[in-house]
């Protein structure tokens, strides 16, 4: 696989922890594609720019064609005009990284493949920065249709789905880890009616009920990181998976382990962060003190996956009860 | 769902661990007794009783119980913990009765505090299952806060032993029990922890009084007893007179990797909840899992269950490498007990929202039913989650006592 899915994990939680700008989650996952598709001149100097850190290229979807209408709800006036415009565009929506990106590699999901997009002509910011999420960049992208049928076509994905949305819940698990620590640290030293207000259950009980949340979003993403790195390895090792299990089931067992992460710490997360604000009281509810910049930050590490929804959906798909009958 | 500890660093004995799953299986499906419900222990009769303490000492003969205790006293030399594991996540799959925490308990407490008689006299009892033990520890005004316990024993009038006179309750199994752990207040000027005395007492001796006390279950697991001027000698003090703090501090079962087998219990119950939504059908005769809304709840549910699993493993490794942090047991005791309930509530919800359930389902709705009123027992026993909370709060997070 070429990468060590456990030191990206490690990474994007720190990148978390410490608010950092870049799309680490998009720029590893497009790396690992086109690190399959070595040999190409485009796809080598993309990828030999990306490893010396002087390019980024932005991960993200395409939306299904015939969806035009770029001018959403959130689109401003500088929307699709000029050199990307009218009817033959396809929409890429929330690509994170987007603004800072010289290069887009956006999945077709209706092809079971993705474009490498490099020519800067051929695609559009339809938004501006989200502005929930102030951490990182993000927007909407308009491409030109042409672009797209021209377009280099990757077809080999590898695991870059599971790895982006895994990296996308341990960014938030870093928000989660850093923002109890210092709230716990908050509580231990704050001082009201001469004692600390973590010595009264009403803080207490809840940092407690927080930490062991925590705890578990931390173990079944460290599960998760621990299949998919194991199981990838499998996969070019055996070429038809593990031994006992045939390669769809154990593709199966690893989606489903990064859908328990994405669904653990998008349905967890934000409620614990904003209990966090509320136990460090007016301090906490401050810009400078900064803990909202980590419960923007847990939205958007959720919203770029559409989670918690499709997580949960792709567990209920998972388990068969879809067709229940 | 993977179950069972066979990951992490137990990975290089799965063999051997295997190995003794298939054999503690085998052993489950010769002789094994169901168990009667969660959380139900007291014999339905004499048969069922017999049946039971046949069981037990089974479990000891074969040496799936007591492994871990001295050679001397019918352990075995070389016992893994993890095989303590194994067997409790194999009692549970195959809904076998279940090892007495108090008889466990009393055991431990023998052999660390015990006198060479009491020992000799006690220990193979206790494998022979003729004695069933229960403890006599709280008290209507001591409860989490056992170290208020207002249980007198006044020295008898006669300069031989003690009267013991005082109110427990909560003491699980005491209607059947041979033996109970009692603890009484021998002295009450020193400090509170400093006057407490442990007593190893028959349940026959004259003066108890045994009140079975009838749960929200239904069912009477838990009694009260009434000592009046109960006769107890210095042959019946476990551990130094004035040390019952001790004996009631040390009481960690070396079978402490059971709590692993919570894992299996959830296990389980996720797929009775699963089994529920399939049997429930609404208005409409659609059955429930059909359902986007209750589909979404379930995979809520899968995600909570494998967040406890894997944190129940993970202290579980720790332990079985003796590197547990003291906040192990109760981030593991917390997370499981209140999952539990979360899972008995979703499963109520279900069923209400329901206007029939399949009667292919019916002992699961049974089952539903029952562990939903017990599942407080869990959180509110051993620990109640308001003083599990503090200990987290004081033990993994460093905050001052509230």
């Amino acid at each position: 696989m070429g990468l060590r899915v456990d030191a990206a994990a490690a990474c994007a939680t720190e990148c978390g922890a410490a608010l950092h700008g870049g799309p680490l989650a998009g720029l590893t996952a497009s790396a690992h594609v086109l690190a399959r598709s070595n040999g190409d001149p485009v796809v080598d100097d993309l990828l030999e720019g990306i490893l010396v850190g002087e390019r980024i290229c932005a991960f993200g979807r395409l939306a299904p064609a015939g969806q035009p209408s770029p001018t959403g709800p959130h689109s401003t006036d500088n929307g699709v005009r000029g050199a990307v415009g009218g009817e033959d565009v396809r929409l890429a929506r929330r690509v994170d990284g987007a603004p800072q990106a010289d290069a887009f590699l956006l999945l077709d999901p209706t092809r079971q493949c993705a474009v490498l997009l490099t020519e800067p002509d051929t695609w559009q910011l339809t938004t501006g920065p989200d502005g929930f999420d102030v951490s990182r960049g993000c927007a909407d992208v308009a491409v030109r249709a042409d672009a797209l049928a021209t377009g280099h076509r990757l077809t080999d994905l590898g695991q870059a789905v599971d790895l982006y949305e895994l990296l996308l819940a341990a960014d938030a698990l870093g928000s989660v880890r850093r923002m109890l620590e210092r709230t716990v640290a908050y509580a231990a030293t704050r001082h009201t009616f001469g004692r600390p207000i973590g010595a009264t259950q009403a803080v207490q009980h809840r940092l407690a009920d927080h930490a062991v949340r925590a705890r578990g979003m931390n173990l079944v993403v460290a599960e998760a990181v621990r299949r998919l790195g194991t199981d990838a390895s499998h996969d070019t090792d055996a070429a038809g998976g593990t031994p006992g299990t045939s390669g769809t089931s154990a593709a199966g067992e690893r989606s489903r382990w990064v859908a328990l992460a994405g669904a653990s710490v998008s349905s967890g997360a934000p409620h614990l962060l904003h209990d966090l604000v509320q136990l460090t009281g007016g301090i906490g509810f401050t810009w400078e003190y900064g803990l909202h910049l980590h419960e923007r930050r847990v939205h958007q590490d959720a919203r770029l996956a559409a989670n918690p929804r499709a997580a949960l959906r792709s567990l209920v798909h998972g388990a068969g009860w879809a067709d229940a009958r | 769902m993977p179950a069972d500890v066979d990951t992490g660093r137990q990975a290089e004995a799965r063999d051997e661990i295997d190995a003794y799953r298939r054999e503690v299986r085998a052993f489950i499906a010769e002789h094994g007794v169901r168990m009667p419900a969660e959380g139900v222990r007291v014999p339905r009769d004499a048969d069922h009783e017999k049946r039971i303490r046949a069981w037990l000492a089974a479990l000891y003969a074969a040496g799936h119980l007591g492994a871990g205790w001295p050679v001397r006293w019918g352990g075995r030399a070389g016992h893994l913990p993890v095989h303590d594991l194994v067997l409790m996540e194999e009692l549970i799959r195959g809904d076998a009765y279940r090892p007495i925490d108090q008889v466990m308990l009393a055991a431990h407490s023998l052999l660390e505090f015990g006198s060479e008689a009491q020992r000799r006299e006690l220990l193979p009892k206790i494998r022979s299952a003729e004695h069933v033990w229960c403890q006599l520890f709280s008290e209507p005004e001591a409860g989490s806060d056992l170290a208020a316990l207002r249980t007198r024993a006044r020295p008898a009038p006669d300069g031989n032993g003690w009267l013991v006179s005082g109110q427990k309750i909560w003491s699980t199994d005491a209607q059947w029990a041979d033996m109970g752990t009692l603890l009484a207040r021998t002295d009450p000027d020193v400090a509170r922890h400093a006057g407490i005395t442990a007593f190893v007492i028959p349940m026959t001796l004259a003066g108890l009084d045994i009140r079975p006390i009838r749960e929200m279950t239904g069912h009477a697991e838990f009694c009260e007893v009434f000592l009046d001027e109960v006769r107890v000698g210095p042959e019946h003090v476990l551990g130094e007179v004035g040390g019952g703090w001790q004996v009631v501090t040390s009481g960690l079962a070396s079978e402490r990797a059971f709590v692993g087998a919570n894992s299996v219990q959830l296990e389980r119950m996720f797929t009775d909840l699963v089994a529920l939504a399939r049997a429930a059908r609404f208005a409409d005769g659609t059955a429930a899992i059909t359902h986007e809304d209750i589909q979404a709840k379930l995979a809520g549910a899968l995600v909570r269950v494998e967040e406890v699993r894997l944190i129940v493993r993970d202290a579980v490794d720790r332990i079985l490498v003796d590197e547990e942090h003291p906040s192990d047991g109760p981030v593991g005791k917390l997370a499981y007990t209140e999952l539990n309930v979360a899972l008995t509530e979703l499963a109520m919800e279900i069923i209400d929202s329901a206007v029939v359930v399949d009667d292919i389902a019916a002992d699961v709705v049974a089952r539903w039913h029952h562990n939903f009123l017990w599942g407080r027992a869990l959180t509110i026993s051993g620990g109640a989650s308001e003083i599990i909370r503090g200990l987290i709060g004081r033990q993994l997070l460093g905050l001052p006592r509230a």
